[in-house]
């Protein structure tokens, strides 16, 4: 196991991740940039600083990794930024939001208020929990049902092997069409869904440095997926995070891999397809945690009729970040506002992405601005490829 | 000087709290540039985003005996961006607009914190660019580059940063906002300014020269047995007429790095790599030179010529060069990279006395260079940690650029003296010259306050403070 020294000494300071970071784009400010925040976390460590004085920084980082593929000496910043979360202890607020969003029933219950408050805005008694600014992000709403039509064995090809499916903790309250449209592509791939589910797997917290809430999680994935079976993820943070386990992270694949990898592409290339323009986001930990850029954007290629219009700085983080948007409203608000123009500039009606946080963000954008735009998951819109529109 | 306190509601009164950084956190950030030997912690860090900003805050700064340092993206190689007698950062990553592009007369208006990079990109599909190329291009700002008269692989055939303003904005140390242009009648103070690393005024905003992109670009990258090899081919590309865009040499450390950095391989038995581009607008042309070239090489005993032939490809081959120091994070916890010049005939014997330095102090040292100019960048790798490895790393870093002037070189290239090199300054030119330069800051720096104790030091504080970092570690 690395120390905190050992991670942030590979820093040489070259500054390459500058202009990689949105805060410090946001800013201008050193002190919100990946090395400067090496650097506070490696004089804090050696004991030149106080942690505490390390907090407000470290607090504003959105753990987006867009660093890591900037950085020419490979520092692991994700893992170091983890281990620096965990040294200065999750505040209180933090570990709420962490629980009202890794419980299901919870979260069900959350939602369920929310449906009762008029505004769409979070009720400050909750958003104080968080943060002294005014709130911003809105009680996150859950997907109605798509009404597509049963699948037809006799249209299928024959099932050859079982996949393990995360259904995870936000995604399967709030996204439920995401997690459908994923068993429909395995299936059309010739892959069924074991009935494995470990629950959550720990990526919020590992994120918010709550490193021994994370591992015990993390170990339920690995008992419950067992017998060597492929792990197939949808959520772009849940995977990054079970990829960095030893123990079964060569069996874990992004949806997006797996289907590529599986021949979907030949599937949509029969299938009837979707006449529609459309713009692709790259969530952060798809694009900076697993390299996953090219797989999406092929599959999505791959549909007869669309149009894909690219999207300008695509991997710049739209400000979800885990609970981001609860903790830094402001900051988190302007980045999702630069989100929302490059994604009207592209004239776009659908705007696809792979991840559940980025997802509720984006779609409350969206409903902010009269729902002229939707926002989907690349499941979601390869679905749609074979069974049609779902609204 | 006034409290803390004063300082900051000061600042807070002239651009707003949420451009004044005064958290013992943030300041902390602002203690070092890219070279973090020497390290100082500011008492204020302010983000003005106007001319007007930056000059009520140099008046301030007068009025109150404060000491001022601007700052751009803090990639400088020699301390240049720190603030060595703790006053007030300027910092100019708010002032990072383009605020003009005229492509008829290829010239481009932006502010000091525009990142060089984002110039080049803003014109390109107008077949133009920026041509200072440093390797921290995507991030550095013009506001440094103009500080440092930065250079870059390029350089060789395009000239470094002074060729390529044409006039440029500065609030001087007297709190008067200048504009300056270059190649009118009269003196030049465009090129007193260019270089001058932040010491005769704080640069807003310049008028920058665009360059046609040329239409062929040829790049290879050519693996040798030896480094005197590669050097002989430097010497004969060169004497053959040929004006590589740029000839860049990488030794076997830098190719250790490489590798464990992005796995990249070179054939068995290579100890030196050289990087040449040539272009041009007739392609014919461009690959009439690079047979040359290619030649030359074979003729030198050239392991192999790999030759890019799309962008891709080049890209490929020029990360060899561009991000090889940093590759070096892989292999050492601190690295320090030298900037020294000499006459290009004498590089083998130059490369042998800094390995054999490097042996002395027990120290690792890689090598990566314009080779084409003869401009070393000898990058030490050591832990910084260990005081006696500081302690080592300044006494090897010193004699090597003692040996560049030895030899009829330079003490730097393009990194600037800031205050790692004032006292191998001293030994590089006569009392004379001395003299002129320091009148010339005194002229135009009165009290000292802008970018103290950098260059040549006239405050009373700067003795003080170098006797404090030099040899301590933490």
């Amino acid at each position: 196991m690395k120390s905190i020294d050992d991670l942030a000494s590979a820093c040489i300071r070259c500054g390459f991740c500058l202009e990689a970071c949105p805060t410090y784009r946001l800013t201008g400010e050193e002190s919100e940039s990946p090395r400067g925040r090496i650097y506070l976390i490696r004089n804090a460590d050696a004991g030149r600083i106080s942690w505490l004085d390390t907090r407000p920084h470290l607090d504003r980082c959105l753990g987006c990794r867009a660093c890591e593929p900037a950085c020419p000496s490979g520092v692991q910043y994700g893992a170091l930024l983890e281990m620096a979360r965990e040294r200065l202890g999750t505040p209180p607020g933090e570990r709420m939001g962490l629980a009202a969003l890794t419980r299901p029933a919870l979260l069900k219950t959350a939602v369920a208020l929310g449906e009762l408050i008029s505004t769409d805005k979070m009720p400050s008694s909750v958003s104080l929990l968080f943060s002294e600014e005014p709130p911003t992000a809105a009680v996150p709403k859950v997907q109605a049902p798509a009404e597509w039509p049963p699948l037809l064995e006799r249209d299928l090809p024959p099932i050859r092997g079982e996949v393990h499916l995360l259904l995870g903790c936000a995604m399967r309250v709030l996204f439920p069409r995401v997690h459908e449209a994923t068993r429909r592509l395995l299936r059309r791939v010739g892959f069924r869904v074991t009935a494995s589910d470990p629950g959550c797997c720990g990526a919020l917290h590992a994120h918010a440095g709550a490193l021994g809430d994370a591992h015990e999680r993390v170990a339920r994935v690995g008992t419950e997926f067992d017998g060597g079976l492929p792990i197939v993820v949808n959520s772009a943070g849940c995977g990054s995070w079970l990829k960095e386990q030893p123990e079964f992270a060569d069996r874990v694949c992004d949806l997006s891999e797996f289907l590529l990898r599986e021949g979907l592409v030949e599937a949509l290339a029969a299938g009837p397809g979707l006449p529609i323009t459309a713009t692709y986001h790259d969530a952060c930990h798809l694009a900076h945690g697993q390299g996953i850029r090219a797989e999406p954007r092929e599959l999505l290629a791959a549909i007869p009729g669309a149009t894909w219009v690219p999207l300008a700085d695509s991997d710049t983080c739209c400000g979800s970040a885990g609970i981001y948007n609860l903790t830094q409203p402001t900051l988190a608000r302007r980045l999702l506002d630069r989100k929302w123009k490059a994604v009207e500039a592209t004239g776009s009606r659908i705007v696809v992405l792979g991840n559940p946080g980025c997802h509720a963000w984006l779609a409350q954008a969206a409903r902010e601005r009269g729902d002229r735009i939707t926002v989907v998951h690349t499941a979601e819109m390869l679905e749609a490829s074979f069974s049609g529109w779902f609204e | 000087m006034p409290t803390r306190d004063a300082l900051v509601d000061a600042m807070e009164r002239l651009v707003g709290a949420d451009a004044v950084l005064s958290q013992p956190g943030a300041l902390k950030a602002y203690d070092c540039d890219a070279y973090s030997l020497d390290r100082a912690t500011p008492r204020v860090v302010v983000l003005p985003s106007s001319r007007e900003q930056v000059r009520d805050i140099v008046r301030w700064c007068l009025d109150a005996d404060v000491p001022f340092t601007p700052r751009g993206a803090g990639t400088g190689l020699s301390g240049g961006a720190m603030d060595a007698l703790g006053g007030v950062i300027l910092s100019s990553k708010r002032l990072n607009r383009i605020l003009d592009i005229d492509v008829p007369n290829r010239r481009l208006w932006a502010q000091a914190g525009a990142v060089n990079l984002h110039l080049t990109q803003a014109v390109e599909a107008d077949r133009l660019h920026f041509a200072p190329d440093p390797s921290s291009q995507s991030v550095c700002t013009l506001g440094g580059n103009i500080a440092e008269n930065s250079g870059g692989p390029h350089t060789l055939k395009y000239g470094v940063t002074a060729q390529h303003i044409l006039a440029l904005t500065l609030v001087d140390p007297d709190g008067e906002i200048i504009t300056l242009e270059a190649g009118g009648p009269g003196f030049d103070f465009v090129s007193l300014v260019v270089g001058s690393e932040g010491t005769l005024g704080i640069v807003t905003d310049a008028w920058v020269r665009l360059t046609p992109t040329p239409e062929a670009v040829r790049t290879a990258l050519i693996a040798f047995p030896t480094v005197a090899g590669a050097s002989q081919a430097v010497a004969a590309i060169i004497a053959s007429g040929v004006i590589p865009a740029a000839l860049e040499m990488m030794d076997r450390q830098i190719l250790a790095a490489l590798r464990a950095a992005f796995g990249l391989d070179y054939p068995e038995g290579t100890d030196a790599l050289l990087l040449v581009e040539c272009d041009g607008c007739d392609a014919d042309e461009v690959d009439a030179e690079m047979a040359v070239a290619a030649s030359i090489a074979n003729d030198q005993g050239a392991l192999q010529v790999q030759i890019a032939h799309t962008r891709a490809e080049r890209a490929a081959l020029w990360t060899a060069r561009k991000k090889g120091i940093g590759a070096m994070g892989w292999i050492a916890p601190t690295i320090i990279t030298h900037d020294g010049v000499i006459p290009r005939s004498k590089l083998p014997e130059m490369l042998e006395f800094v390995a054999t330095v490097a042996e002395e102090h027990g120290l690792m040292v890689a090598n990566l260079f314009h080779a084409g100019d003869g401009n070393l960048h000898p990058c030490i790798a050591f832990d910084d940690r260990d005081p006696a490895q500081v302690e080592a790393v300044i006494e090897a870093g010193e004699k090597i650029l003692r040996r560049c002037i030895e030899l009829g070189g330079s003490v730097s290239g393009e990194h600037g003296i800031g205050v790692e090199k004032i006292d191998l300054l001293q030994e590089m030119f006569t009392a004379d010259d001395l003299r002129l330069q320091a009148d010339a800051k005194r002229i135009f720096n009165k009290g000292g306050l802008c970018n103290a104790c950098k260059v040549l030091p006239n405050q009373k504080g700067c003795l003080e403070h170098r006797r404090r970092w030099r040899g301590v570690a933490t």
